[in-house]
């Protein structure tokens, strides 16, 4: 029983009805998902990622302001000499271990954000990720921003519209209308059942009309994990890509690839490189070099990878920080919890360069810490009205935010 | 469409089951449409099984049948007042058992790893440790406390939530511990800032005590508990630098709500509670820190501190509404009229801000009975769990599959709350993702996996494993904790240098601090669920598969499943057994009544309450 059970995994034949539409080179699921979405929502299908680099990157080891002596006062240790910078300008330079964002930098697909913070800032993570995650710095929020931004771009709620792919559903994409499709590995999206049970799972009873709301919600609920799961599935089943990701696997931006590949109806993707992984308190520089490699990697990949799927006009990656790191160095070769940090927008639509305003190296708060010079939701506004063109900007952040011109 | 169109047809079945019904006969029923926004109290004469059912589903954790009868003998106005006023009804419920891990020279605990070791190189000693006169790395034994102190608090605080599910679970006093439930989720405060379990469960006890008694009190407990003056920063907010932290959530979160007050009266409050910190686990207040001067706050002015602040907050009408509707739409559902918020607002005020009247109107009301409150609220991932061990008869709270893992992967992880801002309720807790990892729940809880490995017991993160197996296998600590060489190069020169010349090693600490937490914290007792439904049947003396299916679709279900749904679990029942008869049966059910238990409560009408 139990082997027939995993050949029946492995061979993709269990669960919902998947073995009859897997081998479709256009999958019905998704041109019916696609259909029923063209009626409900404006745009042009632009398509907005956010990447999280959680735990706190060291902006300042990142992209490396070699030609200010300052920033070698500060970090007289772990400060990366010129020779080992990948210069981008008379300024700044990569470090050296993020060959594709240079690459992207050079072909004026890369924005960096410089300054990107907060009046009164938390050092603290959880803190700090709450207050980006719901735009809402010293006070929080009920909802994300990215579930507040889908909320006003599809108040109709369309199915798959919002993406998160991860353990959890991140507080960024929690919404009040919109049921993000929140999974982690495409291939155990799924029912955990047993043999016996597969024809009960595999059935959609008539529900006829239902008065309660709450359980008509539970059952769009479920026709959409029955529906989704099929459809991860299958768009990860089909989606076979020559493009290196790179050690990690791309964090889970190849999985993203797959779903636009197949042509999901999603227009506002949340992942993360998880766990806390940027928080380098001691020897950071090898660790750090080598996240930076793996998110450099993973993103320049994945934006030649829509260039390949044929998509790469309508996707633009937002990375972020919940905070930078201390400016000077600590006694362990690495770096505390800071404050004002970079963003990158990457895209072959974006007008490449340094966007914001440069923080001063010797005026910096009394906790020896970068001083914002960039509002982030200033960012985010940029996303929401520069890029995806929706014009409800104050709405959603709840108050005006000057975008950058920053698509081309 | 049958249950509310059908309702009086449905009231000629009462609490009869019968073998040739159909679902509509299953449904729970509700109070007529009209009742709906109607404070009015219910009549004796209205009170019935299912309204029994529904008030310990939201009122408590959901009942067994017997639990739910004993309730429904009463009047409805007895039966409210048991639980509204469970204070003579005897609980013999065992304290926390504390594994024994603090000592005093943790206190005060530095805020991070390199305070620590400042300390200790300043000082000669930290966290009760002395600095080594010479030899390798004379800081470590202190930084290896430090870590020992983070990992024990988080695993204490996983044994404190064992100990609070069980008591949800054996209580008889339900509504302690869901109005507990609520105040953790309203007075948000997360052990990971906090770093110390002793704190959150002080405050838990906290709520435990207070939470149906008068909300003035429990406001200034709570703002003088040293949990939540840890969670908010309390000890940076002094006279001359005030932190608005407390001042702004104590109006946005806990009180009023937003627009309800100026910047300047966050500004203005905070001065009034400058100076207010704690001493391990004793409030102070810091009288050099506190600001003398005048306050001019919420209109009034004076040399207010944060009590004061906290009576003019109490005055304010709109904060008696913003708490009695946060009330209702934890236990009623999600939308309200402003009316009925007004009227209950008024019912708080009027008694003084005393909870228990406003929670007797609420449960007594026509409209906790109408149809949209009945079988209309989504559980949360704690609801779920529990009342599905309540109702399956259980008596302790499984050890497999583990409590926190699996409500921290639904979205509700105790004393871990997402933001001060606590759990968004309602809808929010269900994705796709999530409704198939309920199910997945209910199948960990029926066919515990063999494979469990206590999450108490085992590896944390990957690092940690390497560096224990190499310091196992001989190798010094510098080889040891060395960071993996990645794609690109090897580990600079420099780096190693630094690491042999250092006072300590961090990625040690990290190790030893792990290995002797788990050396101290008592181990969660890893039973699995003592299930027994073959017994279930039997005593309830179901001759067939359909009134089995039946009568788990009333025992589980606030809201049964479809017809047609109920037919394919009886054909299934019927498949796996090869027979209808319950008696033919019964040396060989369980399994297959686990496995039908498990599809019955995979069906998205089982997360409502």
């Amino acid at each position: 029983m139990k082997t027939t059970r995993r050949e029946l995994l492995k061979a993709g034949l269990y669960g919902i009805g998947i073995g009859a539409s897997g081998l479709l080179p256009v999958p019905p699921l998704f041109a019916r998902a696609a259909q029923a979405l063209g009626s409900q929502t404006s745009g042009d299908g632009r398509i907005l990622v956010v990447l999280e680099l959680s735990g706190g990157n060291d902006g300042l080891n990142t992209v490396v302001p070699y030609g200010d002596d300052a920033y070698y006062r500060h970090r007289p240790k772990i400060g990366l000499r010129p020779a080992r910078v990948r210069k981008i300008d008379e300024h700044f330079g990569f470090n050296s271990g993020m060959a594709g964002f240079e690459r992207l930098y050079k072909e004026g697909k890369l924005a960096i954000v410089h300054g990107c913070g907060y009046a009164k800032p938390s050092f603290s993570h959880f803190t700090s990720m709450a207050y980006w995650h719901t735009a809402a710095p010293n006070r929080g929020d009920e909802y994300g921003w990215v579930g507040r931004l889908a909320d006003a771009m599809a108040p109709q709620a369309p199915t798959n519209f919002l993406v998160n792919i991860d353990a959890r559903q991140s507080l960024a994409v929690r919404s009040k209308l919109h049921t993000p499709l929140v999974f982690d590995d495409p291939n155990k999206f799924s029912r955990e059942g047993f043999y016996e049970e597969r024809d009960v799972f595999a059935g959609v009873a008539d529900t006829g009309t239902v008065d309660n709301p709450s359980r008509r919600f539970l059952l769009d609920i479920a026709r959409s994990a029955k529906s989704a799961s099929a459809l991860v599935k299958e768009a990860w089943t089909n989606y076979k890509s020559p493009v290196d990701y790179g050690i990690t696997g791309g964090l889970d931006l190849p999985k993203v690839a797959a779903l636009i590949n197949a042509g999901m109806p999603t227009r506002l993707y949340y992942v993360s490189y998880r766990n806390n992984a940027f928080d380098t308190h001691v020897f950071q520089g090898d660790l750090h070099q080598r996240l930076l490699t793996y998110t450099s990697d993973a993103v320049s990949a994945f934006m030649t990878d829509v260039e390949r799927i044929g998509r790469s006009n309508d996707v633009v990656v937002m990375m972020f920080s919940e905070f930078g790191r201390r400016v000077p160095e600590n006694s362990n070769l690495g770096t505390d919890h800071g404050a004002a940090n970079l963003m990158f927008v990457a895209g072959k639509k974006v007008k490449g360069g340094h966007h914001g305003k440069i923080p001063s190296l010797t005026q910096l708060d009394e906790g020896d810490n970068l001083v914002y010079t960039t509002d982030f939701r200033r960012v985010y506004a940029t996303m929401i009205s520069g890029w995806l063109g929706f014009k409800g900007t104050p709405a959603i952040l709840n108050g005006e935010f000057e975008a950058f011109d920053m698509f081309s | 469409m049958y249950r509310r169109a059908k309702w009086f047809a449905a009231a000629v079945f009462i609490s009869i089951i019968t073998a040739y019904g159909s679902v509509a006969a299953l449904a729970q029923r509700s109070g007529p449409v009209q009742w709906q926004n109607d404070l009015t109290p219910i009549a004796p004469s209205d009170w019935n099984y299912d309204f029994a059912a529904h008030l310990l589903e939201r009122a408590g954790f959901g009942g067994t049948p017997e639990e739910i009868e004993a309730l429904a003998r009463l009047t409805p106005s007895e039966a409210v007042r048991r639980l509204v006023y469970f204070q003579n009804i005897e609980n013999n419920l065992p304290p926390f058992d504390h594994s024994g891990v603090h000592d005093p020279g943790l206190e005060p605990f530095p805020e991070s790893r390199p305070a620590v070791t400042k300390l200790a190189k300043e000082k000669g000693e930290a966290l009760g440790i002395k600095v080594k006169p010479g030899g390798d790395r004379p800081i470590q034994p202190i930084v290896n406390k430090f870590f020992y102190w983070l990992r024990a608090s988080v695993l204490e605080t996983q044994r404190v939530a064992y100990w609070w599910a069980n008591r949800m679970l054996q209580t008889r006093h339900p509504l302690e511990e869901k109005m507990t439930l609520f105040w953790h989720g309203h007075f948000a405060v997360n052990e990971a800032k906090i770093r110390d379990y002793r704190k959150t469960l002080g405050q838990l006890e906290l709520f435990q005590k207070k939470g149906t008694g008068n909300f003035h009190d429990l406001l200034v407990a709570v703002a003088q508990d040293p949990a939540m003056l840890s969670f908010l920063d309390a000890g940076v907010n002094v006279k001359g630098a005030p932190n608005e932290n407390f001042a702004r959530e104590i109006m946005e979160l806990f009180t009023m709500g937003v627009g309800n007050y100026s910047e300047k009266d966050v500004r203005e409050a905070a001065r009034a509670f400058t100076g207010w910190n704690y001493v391990d686990l004793q409030f102070v207040v810091h009288k050099e820190q506190h600001d003398e001067d005048p306050k001019t706050f919420l209109g009034n002015t004076g040399n207010f501190d944060g009590v004061d602040v906290i009576d003019i907050i109490l005055k304010q009408p709109v904060t008696a509404r913003f708490i009695a509707g946060k009330i209702y739409r934890f236990f009623v559902r999600q939308e309200m009229t402003p009316e009925i918020q007004e009227k209950l607002g008024a019912v708080l005020r009027n008694n003084g801000y005393q909870i228990a009247p406003l929670l007797e109107t609420i449960f007594l009301s026509r409209d906790f009975y109408s149809p949209a409150s009945v079988g209309t609220q989504i559980k949360s991932p704690v609801q779920l769990a529990l009342s599905t061990f309540k109702k399956l008869g259980l008596t302790e709270v499984p050890g497999v599959p583990d409590f926190n893992v699996a409500t921290g992967v639904l979205g509700q992880r105790l004393f871990s709350p997402p933001t001060v801002a606590g759990w968004p309720e309602g809808r929010s807790w269900m994705t796709p993702g999530l409704l198939l990892e309920r199910g997945n729940f209910i199948r960990d809880v029926l066919f515990p996996d063999i494979n469990f490995i206590p999450p108490d017991r085992a590896n944390p993160s990957a690092d940690i494993r390497i560096v224990a197996d190499k310091i196992r296998a001989g190798l010094d600590i510098s080889t040891a904790t060395m960071p993996d060489r990645g794609s690109e190069g090897g580990l600079a020169e420099a780096n190693m240098l630094a690491d042999r010349d250092e006072d300590f090693n961090t990625r040690y600490g990290s190790f030893r601090g792990w290995q002797m937490a788990i050396e101290r914290v008592k181990a969660i007792p890893r039973n699995t669920a003592n299930i027994d439904l073959t017994r279930m049947v039997g005593n309830a003396g179901l001759k067939n598969t359909t009134e089995i299916v039946d009568y788990f679709i009333r025992r589980f279900m606030r809201v049964p499943p479809v017809e047609e749904k109920r037919k394919e679990l009886i054909a299934f029942l019927n498949k796996q057994l090869g027979t209808s008869d319950a008696e033919v049966a019964k040396t060989f059910m369980e399994d297959p009544l686990r496995l039908f238990l498990h599809l019955l409560m995979s069906e998205p009408e089982f997360q409502l309450s």
